[in-house]
């Protein structure tokens, strides 16, 4: 077993922490966190120096990267301190056309994903229908030759900025919601989208949104993969996107421990670093041991993922524990940083407000499981 | 145009640790490209893809320069191969020593123009470059901070204390850099994963003509010695305030 990383992956995380400090981004992202502003120019230098390529087909321009590189890329980035929500390889966007699209929308969407752009807003959950996602009641009718959605999205990440929308919509083709769900990509600046921006406790950088659709017109072809197959198709990308958001997880929780760590060897009080008093190591310890388990699991299911398994069970134990095990450590990550890592100036105030969500969406920690737990048990039977 | 960019393969500055009697202990420093180096080798690539040209990297040390990750990260940076003078002598080289291999494997190899850094991370001497071009009987110069090649013709600039001085060069030429000459490029994964597929050709000393003796005796190296801060706060620029810093600085003489 080799836990070791290539000289390449090695190579690309040094270059990735270049871009990092070229662009001073530690007092950049704290002046676009306090301003609520998308981070631009961090998105630029990434783009320039070709990381927004990772994982998208050399036909498109691309340089196609494994899902373990573009893990531990994602994953350094994070603990570098960059704002989880705008990360700028969007593999589960890419793997998702690339396995359902047609060449047109294909071309499109890696287009803008090389740019660094996120490409679509994920249009799934609604409103009533969040973790029970058989609830989703937008509609896509055919009417001479078009078809016509209708409906409200909610929780839409870069609805402002991404270009497109992938939208669930029910066909009205079977009364089974599950094989009645229909996948549609059309531009977000259609006739009938309006947008309405949520006003959130963190990812100041990255605004989510309600979405509108009102009598919005897509042609057929317009379809994302098979009609009646948009529930299967999601479940995919699901797995995929599992990964990316548990990297961002291990990373958030690294960036946080690393400044904590060393804070607690230099911080005196009662005439010695409060590193030396054994509460504190406790916590140190407790947060290194979930930092390895997350990175642990973490690659063990990439690897799995590479080599061809199965990972709907890892997906769902890898986003539960990660979910969990990162918000402790950025907590106690604060504690031990005491007044300061209450106030914006420490980072990890930041963290602590933005990684809260990862135990919610895509997911919640409940809803693992939910669906681990029933699959476990199948399995052993 | 054929260019060279030389670099030297560097104790990584950030892991050197100061030992209480002010030596130096590298044993956890990791070894990397010179920094400086990084300059001469972007500059090279941008004169060569500018002209036309094939550019070529040089380096001389022990078998850490083939180190098979920093060969990748010298040629991730746009070069089309390299050159390796290794012997485990050359670690411990003087400026000449070094100046001298690197001159003989320059003869060796068909060049335009040859790059060097502004000075070494480590020991920063800032005279190899220029030795080698004496040692080449070519044109030599440095704190060159422009390089613009134009129909066979090299227009250098320097930048001096108080003027930029604008030269013209014949090519082979000699040069080192000053360290604002460009921004180093970061490499891609492409660049790192075609990195690992360009030529490497090792030479040893017997190849290049073998190691000069040295006409420098290293006794020690040394940190300048620490101290502690004082802590004195000189709140306004009055005359008093002002006599009160010079006679503290006179104390700690």
């Amino acid at each position: 077993m080799d836990f070791g990383k290539t000289e390449e992956q090695e190579l690309l995380l040094e270059s990735l922490k270049t871009v990092y400090e070229r662009g001073d981004f530690d007092t950049y992202f704290k002046e676009c966190d306090q301003n609520h502003e998308y981070p631009q120019k961090a998105v630029d230098s990434l783009v320039e120096a070709g990381f927004s390529a990772l994982g998208i087909p050399e036909e498109f321009g691309g340089t196609p990267t494994d899902i373990m590189t573009q893990i531990m890329v994602a994953e350094e980035a994070h603990a570098l301190g960059y704002p989880s929500l705008c990360w700028i390889n969007f593999s589960t966007e890419v793997d998702d056309i690339l396995a359902f699209g047609n060449e047109a929308q294909q071309k499109e969407i890696l287009k803008y994903a090389l740019q660094g752009i996120k490409p679509f807003t994920l249009g799934f959950t609604e409103p009533q229908a969040g973790s029970d996602s058989a609830a989703m009641a937008t509609t896509a009718t055919k009417r001479e030759g078009k078809v016509y959605v209708n409906g409200n999205k909610t929780f839409n990440t870069s609805a402002d900025r991404a270009p497109y929308m992938l939208c669930v919509c029910r066909s009205g083709i079977n009364e089974n919601p599950y094989k009645d769900f229909s996948m549609y990509l059309f531009p977000m600046d259609r006739p009938g989208i309006t947008i309405e921006k949520l006003d959130k406790i963190g990812n100041n950088m990255c605004g989510t949104y309600e979405v509108h659709l009102d009598n919005v017109e897509c042609d057929e072809s317009d379809l994302v993969g098979v009609e009646g197959r948009g529930f299967y198709q999601l479940m995919k990308n699901f797995e995929v996107e599992r990964l990316t958001i548990c990297a961002a997880n291990v990373g958030m929780a690294r960036c946080a421990y690393d400044e904590a760590v060393k804070y607690a060897g230099q911080r005196e009080q009662f005439g010695k670093t409060i590193g030396s008093f054994q509460l504190i190591q406790e916590k140190i310890v407790d947060m290194k041991i979930k930092i390895e388990n997350m990175q642990n699991m973490l690659y063990k299911a990439a690897w799995k993922k590479m080599n061809g398994e199965s990972i709907s069970i890892d997906s769902s134990l890898v986003k539960r524990y990660t979910g969990q095990a990162a918000f402790q450590v950025i907590d106690d990550a604060m504690q031990i940083m005491g007044g300061i890592g209450y106030t914006h100036d420490c980072r990890i105030s930041r963290l602590w407000r933005d990684q809260r969500v990862y135990r919610i969406m895509a997911g919640t920690e409940e809803i693992m499981v939910h669906t681990a737990g029933r699959a476990l048990i199948k399995e052993a039977q | 145009m054929d260019t060279v960019a030389c670099y030297k393969v560097v104790p990584d500055e950030q892991d050197i640790v100061v030992n209480f009697d002010n030596t130096l202990n590298m044993d956890r420093a990791k070894s990397v490209i010179g920094e400086y180096d990084l300059m001469a080798i972007e500059e090279v690539v941008s004169i060569a893809d500018a002209t036309g040209g094939r550019a070529v990297l040089l380096t001389a040390g022990d078998e850490r320069v083939t180190d098979s990750k920093l060969v990748k990260a010298a040629l991730s940076r746009g070069a089309a191969e390299l050159y390796a003078v290794v012997d485990p002598a050359l670690a411990s080289a003087d400026a000449f020593q070094t100046a001298a291999v690197l001159a003989a494997a320059l003869r060796k190899m068909k060049f335009d123009v040859a790059l060097f850094g502004e000075g070494s991370s480590d020991l920063y001497a800032q005279q190899v470059g220029s030795l080698v071009g004496f040692l080449l009987g070519a044109p030599v110069l440095n704190a060159v901070s422009r390089i613009e090649v134009s129909d066979g013709k090299i227009a250098i600039e320097r930048t001096l204390e108080r003027e930029v001085e604008v030269l013209e060069a014949v090519s082979p030429v000699v040069l080192s850099t000053t360290a604002d000459i460009n921004v180093p490029r970061i490499p891609q994964l492409k660049d790192i994963l075609a990195a690992g597929k360009k030529p490497m050709t090792v030479w040893s000393l017997d190849e290049v003509g073998g190691l000069p003796a040295s006409s420098v005796e290293t006794v020690s190296v040394l940190a300048p010695a620490s101290i502690e801060r004082k802590m004195v706060v000189y709140e306004d620029a009055s005359a008093e305030s002002i006599r009160a810093l010079a006679s503290d600085i006179r104390a700690l003489r």
